[in-house]
């Protein structure tokens, strides 16, 4: 196990490495630099040039990017270009809104499909399976930004229930706060519950076919009981699988979302920053996202181990 | 979980939801939408019209100020004087107080406008001040502007956004935390979300501001501000909607919509320097080509003003020039023949998304020189590549963008700006309109530079961008016209409705 943990770690560092190196290239490499977003059409050429050499880009690239990294291994990101504050705080700020918008379209995510997927398959082929498969098919087709905006026409400005975007704070309360997170979650949640749907549904239907289910039966065991123990749990490895991939995509889900909704969150960061040539935030972001995303990776491959003991870890 | 679980958890969060209503909203406060947020706060380091927007008029002021009309008019300063356009004196109003309670006084003017003429501060309108000789403080309310030779355009600069007026010990502060003499203090930015202005209790003049506390809000989306209006949660957008959203409020009986006057011409610049634009009859072929009333139709939903040539009409010396070289098809195509495309030619047209308006114009424009044989492409590239690729490099054939700078003609005196126009004639009689502060003789020279552009048409100036405001009903004191890029909300008051 420990050798696995360090394994990981090590890969964590490299794809780390990788990001950091493609995400600066990239940014670097498309035209359009952010001095010329400040000077917009009005800045003055010398002015701007002055600007360049006092943000330092007119440096060679490696030695921008060998700067950066040291930086960012000494926990420091750089500053922002466009707030002029840490890049690291910057991300910090955004967190309590993006980390609960996510955990909360994750946790509508995996409630709402597991036992729409469940039924679905225990009705495999009835009308209740061909509801929820429609269900789940309109789910897919909608893209997210447009169903945000339905549920802004119907809850804010038709119904006036919640307001339509924006977000004051935790300090401003909880309930106000997880009120203003509500209809991004859900919006977000749905798309990615409709995938789980399916892909629970099949998996469902895969372990419904062991012999072990049928000989479960034929003991006489109860059908919920035999969903539950020895259907769903077999069925999870598959299922667990699929949102760990979805919570990755929730992360990036929730740059749509969060300009929908006016929501100041990383996302909306990350998009600012890309369309300001931001570079250090977009790196920043980036890096942190890539980071999320291993380690979620990680903690999915750990719960295999969990969900089958006959998994090990060497 | 089963399904009445689900219903359960679902039903609970609707109540929580249902059961707290938006907050009552007291006056005076108004909640204004942003599009874009500033890139700081510094008018002194960004020439952003986002920043001039939150900052400009409402936490800090310059020695003159353009009012709703467009007049230059005394503002810090309360009068000033010249003898001979080289020496101005400006006499400073008296008891006025930056925000950290500091009286205005002479040296402040001098160290603002020293330090922006130091190549140091990287000040993006430096060159507006390079006439200025020297700054002589005579007492604490009297400073004298000794110019190196006369600029016309001395007073204008004064007024502009990067002439604000701070206090020397909060020079550090200014990206992030702005102190002025507004009729606002700056109080709270929540990054990505909105910017708080309170009242300036202290404010030099009196009775106003009449609003305790603004906060602007940034919504990018321009549905999501739709939404955010209609559900009552923010109070105006000023600069964020476009035309084909404003329709809508104008039908709706709880809100006013603002149609005004812009400095913002949109053009379609070519690129002289390129074949076959360098040919002057290929220029004027695309003027008679394009149907305006057609684009402006199509793009802006028929709100806003034909142009003729790059003056706008907030300008005083605008010369209405909008019919010189009105739609005409058969006379493009004989141009065309004469300066040897008898069959048209291929051109791309760059624009950017960002700006929609400039998209549609295009695909109106596109259109319209099918029919005279010119073939183009429309490639749309997103802002920073426009800026970086068009605007600097001048890579381009064809773009469509709005120039939303004031007394911006001097663009065409600059042979290396992004239009490539290169006319000794036309750089002289701007030199001279520059050197000439007898208004008379000074409107004779605009005149002959409008008619000159239109002549030689090394643009197509298609129309005056509206300004679109809608707020809710009851706000009143919203500027109508945009003469300066600002959103001057010290005479804004309101009586919400209901």
């Amino acid at each position: 196990m420990r050798r696995y943990v360090a394994r990981r770690v090590a890969a964590l560092a490299v794809t780390l490495l990788f990001v950091s190196a493609l995400v600066f290239v990239v940014v670097r490499v498309l035209p359009g630099d952010p001095v010329a977003v400040i000077m917009g059409t009005e800045g003055g050429r010398e002015a701007g040039d002055r600007l360049r050499r006092a943000m330092g880009l007119d440096r060679p690239l490696p030695l921008q990017y060998v700067t950066w990294v040291a930086g960012a291994l000494r926990g420091d990101l750089g500053r922002s270009i466009q707030y002029d504050v840490p890049v690291g705080a910057l991300i910090l700020s955004r967190l309590p809104v993006t980390l609960p918008l996510t955990l909360l379209a994750a946790a509508f995510m995996v409630l709402g499909a597991l036992p729409l997927g469940l039924y679905a398959a225990t009705r495999h082929r009835r009308a209740g399976d061909y509801a929820a498969m429609i269900v789940s098919q309109i789910g897919i087709s909608v893209p997210q930004f447009w169903s945000g905006l339905l549920l802004i026409l119907l809850f804010s400005v038709r119904l006036g229930w919640v307001r339509s975007g924006g977000f004051d704070g935790w300090s401003a309360g909880v309930g106000p706060a997880l009120r203003s997170l509500l209809l991004p979650a859900i919006a977000l949640g749905f798309f990615q519950a409709a995938v789980l749907v399916r892909a629970t549904r099949s998996a469902v239907l895969d372990v419904m076919r062991e012999d072990y289910v049928r000989t479960a039966r034929a003991k006489g065991v109860s059908e919920p009981r035999v969903l539950a123990r020895h259907t769903l749990r077999n069925a999870l490895i598959p299922i667990v699988t699929v949102a760990g991939i979805q919570l990755g995509q929730l992360v990036a889900g929730s740059i749509v979302l969060e300009s929908v909704f006016a929501l100041p969150g990383l996302g909306r960061l990350a998009l600012g920053a890309i369309t300001a040539r931001d570079l250090p935030v977009v790196q920043g972001v980036a890096l942190f996202v890539a980071s999320v995303i291993v380690l979620v990776n990680f903690a999915v491959d750990l719960a295999y181990g969990l969900l089958d003991p006959r998994i090990r870890y060497e | 979980m089963t399904r009445r679980a689900l219903l359960a958890v679902l039903s609970a969060a609707l109540v929580a939801v249902a059961g707290a209503s938006a907050d009552a909203q007291g006056p005076p406060s108004l909640v204004v939408q942003a599009s874009t947020e500033p890139p700081g706060l510094d008018l002194t380091a960004t020439p952003a019209s986002a920043t001039a927007g939150v900052v400009l008029y409402n936490i800090q002021e310059c020695l003159v100020k353009v009012d709703r009309h467009g007049k230059l008019g005394p503002w810090l300063a309360e009068r000033w004087h010249t003898a001979d356009n080289r020496n101005y004196t400006f006499f400073l109003r008296r008891g006025v107080r930056f925000h950290n309670g500091r009286e205005l006084k002479a040296a402040d003017v001098k160290y603002v406008f020293e330090r922006a003429l130091n190549p140091e501060t990287k000040h993006p309108y430096a060159k507006d001040y390079e006439a200025i000789g020297d700054i002589i403080v005579k007492d604490d309310y009297t400073v004298t502007f000794a110019l190196k030779s006369v600029n016309a355009n001395f007073l204008q600069n004064i007024a502009r956004q990067g002439s604000v007026i701070y206090p020397r010990e909060a020079v550090d502060t200014l990206k992030s935390a702005p102190i002025g003499t507004g009729p606002f203090r700056f109080e709270d930015w929540v990054r990505g979300d909105r910017i708080v202005l309170v009242r300036n209790q202290d404010y030099h003049v009196k009775g106003l501001p009449k609003l305790d506390r603004v906060t602007f809000r940034f919504i990018t989306d321009p549905n999501a501000v739709q939404a955010a209006l209609k559900a009552g949660d923010i109070d105006a957008s000023l600069f964020g909607l476009g035309a084909e959203h404003v329709q809508d409020f104008q039908k709706d009986p709880r809100f006013t919509v603002i149609v005004g006057d812009t400095t913002n011409d949109v053009i379609l610049a070519m690129n002289n320097s390129r074949k076959p634009y360098s040919d002057v009859r290929v220029r004027r072929a695309m003027t008679y080509a394009i149907n305006k009333p057609d684009v402006l139709k199509g793009a802006m939903f028929g709100m806003g003003k034909i142009l003729g040539t790059n003056v706008d009409p907030l300008n005083p010396y605008y010369v209405d020039l909008s019919s010189a070289m009105p739609y005409d098809p058969s006379r493009a195509r004989k141009l065309l023949a004469e300066a040897g495309y008898p069959n048209g030619f291929e051109s791309v047209l760059r624009v950017s998304p960002q700006y929609q308006y400039t998209v549609r114009s295009g695909e109106v424009i596109v259109d319209n020189l099918r029919k005279v044989g010119v073939n183009v492409k429309i490639e749309q590239i997103e802002w920073a590549q426009w800026l970086a690729r068009v605007f600097r490099e001048a890579d381009y054939d064809l773009t469509i963008i709005g120039h939303a700078e004031a007394w911006d003609i001097k663009n065409y005196a600059n042979p290396k700006y992004y239009f490539r126009y290169d006319s000794a004639k036309f750089q002289e009689l701007f030199r001279k309109s520059e050197e000439s502060v007898d208004d008379a003789r000074r409107r004779d020279l605009y005149v002959q530079m409008q008619k000159l552009l239109v002549e030689d048409a090394p643009a197509v100036w298609l129309y005056m961008h509206p300004r679109l405001a809608v707020a809710k009903k009851g706000v009143q004191g919203l500027w109508k016209d945009l003469p300066v890029p600002a959103a001057d909300l010290s005479e804004v008051s309101w009586t919400p409705a209901k």
